[in-house]
């Protein structure tokens, strides 16, 4: 399914104002600024191919393939921080991190099973620095299993500035696009949780 | 351990799975090498491409040597493993086999952190795992036959006894 970027804009303002309007009773983080990178990234990505995402998820999904109606729905009753649907190959996580183990073993047994697919971990900035980041990496790289990270870079994880708890000036991935790793930055207008208006959980 | 390597759609995976190394690496004589899988040492991460394994309708079966080392690896079963047939609304595959011990004391005490019984810890953490604990020899093939064969998505901790595999 091909989205706009003015699509995907209108569709979380839709989310954002059923959210303040408490239309929406469960946390719910969403996406601006990084449409045109994602455009670009899922125009390679393919129905037979697997996501990996986390609490930040509603672009990924569209760009999928999953219908609006159904992901507004399915947003509506509660489940927009760990939205998976099966049938789409969408597996999100609401816990730091959570996903990119189980994308590694989704690419070992796409590798094994000689499957014609390839895993995609999306994953913010300070999730990228994780240990676990770092050592799924190293095994993906040297396994050669068909699998890339996908560095969502906007430089905060809450309100918390990633790299100043690192001792780092930028990501370790900055400008780094390979079979493995696509890094990009963006600046999102939304807060880290909800739309700005309700108390956040 | 024969029995399941049978299924095209099992893999063996932990540390000492390929080479010797633990009481449970002699379980695995007789399974062909193409079906076990030497991993690192990362506990977490082998539980997370454990459930990675699982979705895509492979059935891992994954070993954790002692209930202490898969400490290590509770993130990723109580909140990953656990929850994919809640998360997925029963549309993965999701069925994992996890094979962990209570470390043996006789005729070596291997101390206060290789001898934990978790079972009971982690029936209260898990809200859709079997936790099944093996007491005795004629309990084993119907649990792992159970384990593998169970179609309600559901994956199955195998707790094991380290002194029992000399003693029973």
């Amino acid at each position: 399914m091909n989205f706009t970027k003015e699509q995907l804009i209108a569709f979380e303002d839709r989310v954002a104002d059923a959210f303040n309007k408490g239309k929406i009773r469960s946390p719910t983080h969403l996406h601006f600024g990084n449409e045109d990178a994602l455009i670009s990234i899922f125009a390679n990505i393919h129905k037979e191919d697997w996501i990996f995402s986390s609490w930040r998820s509603h672009y990924h999904c569209l760009l999928k393939g999953v219908d609006p109606e159904v992901l507004f729905s399915s947003i509506l009753e509660g489940n927009s921080i760990s939205l998976c649907f099966p049938e789409y190959r969408i597996f999100s996580s609401a816990i730091v991190g959570g996903n990119i183990p189980i994308a590694l073993g989704t690419a070992l047994s796409v590798k094994r099973r000689h499957e014609d697919a390839k895993v995609y971990c999306f994953v913010g900035d300070m999730t990228a620095e994780s240990g676990l980041c770092h050592e799924s990496l190293k095994y993906a790289i040297n396994h050669e299993l068909p699998i890339q990270f996908i560095v969502e870079d906007n430089a905060k994880s809450v309100m918390t500035d990633t790299f100043a708890t690192w001792g780092l000036e930028s990501s370790t991935f900055s400008g780094r696009h390979d079979d493995f790793v696509r890094h990009y930055n963006y600046t999102n207008k939304y807060p880290h949780s909800g739309a700005g208006v309700r108390v956040q959980f | 351990m024969t029995w399941l390597a049978q299924d095209p759609r099992t893999l063996f995976l932990g540390q000492a799975v390929a080479y010797p190394g633990t009481a449970m690496t002699n379980t695995l004589i007789g399974v062909s090498k193409e079906k076990l899988l030497e991993l690192p040492v990362f506990e977490e991460t082998q539980m997370g491409m454990t459930t990675g394994l699982a979705i895509t309708g492979m059935v891992p079966v994954s070993l954790f040597p002692r209930w202490n080392f898969l400490l290590c690896a509770v993130n990723q079963l109580v909140n990953h493993l656990d929850k994919v047939p809640v998360l997925g609304h029963g549309g993965f595959p999701g069925r994992a086999i996890i094979r962990t011990s209570i470390g043996s004391v006789r005729p070596l005490h291997p101390q206060h952190q290789h001898v934990g019984d978790f079972t009971d810890a982690f029936r209260s953490m898990c809200s859709t795992i079997n936790v099944v604990r093996l007491e005795e020899p004629d309990q084993i093939l119907p649990a792992y036959q159970k384990a593998l064969e169970r179609e309600d998505g559901y994956s199955t901790i195998l707790v094991e006894y380290g002194d029992y595999y000399n003693e029973k």
